[in-house]
């Protein structure tokens, strides 16, 4: 713990990627693993909005990785999606149902040299969600006795790359609150209304809803009604239960 | 409107504090399952709701609440050393200026972007606070998803010791470090009080 207090220290001071990515080799071989990945779950090559993603795996598996567009589908982060705590990869079975696919990608880890791994979820409301891993060779076991470390490293190593790339919650960026209007609009929609249904419950003419989500789409720069309802959802303007509630 | 109560100088209303008390029954005995005493079946207030306790409570015009903090001086019995001192690697940190934060809640009425809103504004209040009474460090207990947003807040955290599962719940103490450097690291992590919220009939104990 002494130890860790460093390497916090040595956190607050990181100021670059290369920076937090010593710092991150380090914490490493403190708690006894190898690799370490830190991510931002946005797929890195279509997407364009800032991502964060530092790694220290072997090249040939980083660029299968993302030839595969692995970043929304992998496994790892699928189960991220379920808890708040890190778990190990030698669980996830049991967490989510694994696709062929899924089992194909695991294997072709351990294949070029990736063990079991602890994943740390990494969720600011309103921000992509992320994680960060720690990993070891298929030869390697995971050091027990460090996993509460590695929890609280992660969560610490997080933070720090949000910094360093100046993730922000949305509503201090550039996109324009929808009016009251409009989100009752997207609310609707997103509880699988059309624009006539949602004109007779709302009480407006079938043209002026179809009005309200053309604005709503011009203010998240997006052109199809389900990218926006995914987007308000995402930034919380409605909430999964605000839809789901009757 | 943002209510402020130190010890020794009770000016918050009481129907604000007793809508305090019921928004905090609301939230950690209904909501979150916390295993705590329940006063005539509405409200929810333990043996460390004394006159020692600070109190921010931001309410509506109405009296209505929002959002609220509790602050326990750490120079007495307080949760960290009383029921958790295991999440702490040395003794938990004490001293007439570092506070305890407990009972953080944000109203369960609340819409999401309300709830970001009155989270932000108090905490911004809790640091204004901290700079107006001379307290230099609060520490917290918090289960381990709270704890990626408490340091999205932007301020100076750092672990107290290494997180445990408690009854079945992933804990873990922070100690963070306020000084006038803090609110311009809040606002640089996007943490600013929405001044609608704090504006009106402004009470600050003396």
């Amino acid at each position: 713990m002494q130890k860790m207090g460093q390497f916090l220290e040595l956190l607050d001071r990181v100021a670059t990627a290369d920076d937090l990515t010593l710092a991150m080799v380090e914490i490493c071989a403190l708690l006894g693993f190898q690799h370490f990945a830190l991510t931002h779950h946005v797929d890195l090559v279509r997407v364009s909005a800032p991502a964060i993603r530092l790694h220290n795996y072997p090249a040939e598996w980083a660029a299968f990785y993302d030839e595969q567009g692995l970043g929304v589908s992998d496994p790892v982060h699928r189960a991220s999606h379920l808890t708040g705590k890190g778990f190990r990869w030698s669980r996830i079975g049991a967490m989510i149902p694994l696709t062929a696919f899924d089992r194909r990608m695991l294997d072709l880890g351990r294949a070029q040299g990736i063990g079991d791994g602890f994943t740390v979820p990494a969720n600011v409301p309103g921000e992509a969600r992320g994680s960060c891993s720690f990993a070891n060779a298929t030869d390697l076991p995971l050091p027990e006795a460090m996993l509460l470390a590695a929890q609280l490293a992660d969560t610490f190593d997080f933070e720090s790359a949000r910094r360093l790339w100046s993730v922000r919650t949305p509503h201090t960026g550039k996109c324009k609150p929808l009016t009251d209007r409009q989100r009752d609009c997207v609310l609707w929609a997103a509880r699988g209304k059309g624009d006539w249904e949602v004109s007779r419950i709302l009480n407006l003419s079938e043209e002026t809803v179809a009005g309200h989500i053309k604005q709503a789409c011009e203010r998240y720069g997006v052109n199809k009604r389900t990218s926006l309802i995914i987007r308000t959802l995402f930034d919380g303007t409605p909430t999964f239960s605000d839809i789901l509630r009757r | 409107m943002l209510h402020v109560m130190r010890s020794g100088a009770r000016s918050i209303p009481d129907e604000v504090m007793r809508a305090m008390f019921a928004a905090r029954k609301e939230v950690f005995v209904d909501l979150l399952k916390w295993e705590v005493p329940v006063l005539a079946g509405a409200y929810e207030v333990d043996q460390f709701d004394d006159p020692h306790a600070h109190y921010i409570v931001l309410a509506d015009r109405d009296g209505g609440h929002l959002g609220s903090a509790r602050l326990l001086p750490t120079m007495r019995a307080h949760i960290l050393d009383s029921l958790y001192p295991q999440l702490c690697e040395d003794t938990p940190p004490r001293g007439p200026d570092i506070f305890e934060v407990t009972r953080f809640c944000l109203d369960r009425s609340l819409s999401a972007r309300e709830r970001r809103q009155v989270r932000d504004t108090l905490v911004a209040a809790l640091v204004e606070h901290a700079l107006a009474n001379a307290i230099t460090g609060y520490s917290a207990i918090a289960e381990i998803g709270w704890l990626q947003q408490i340091l999205a807040f932007g301020w100076r955290c750092r672990p107290l010791g290494l997180p445990r599962t408690i009854d079945g719940k992933m804990l873990g103490a922070l100690g963070i470090r306020i000084d006038a450097d803090t609110p311009r690291l809040l606002a640089e992590a996007g943490i600013t009080a929405l001044s609608d919220l704090v504006e009106g009939d402004r009470r600050v104990a003396a």
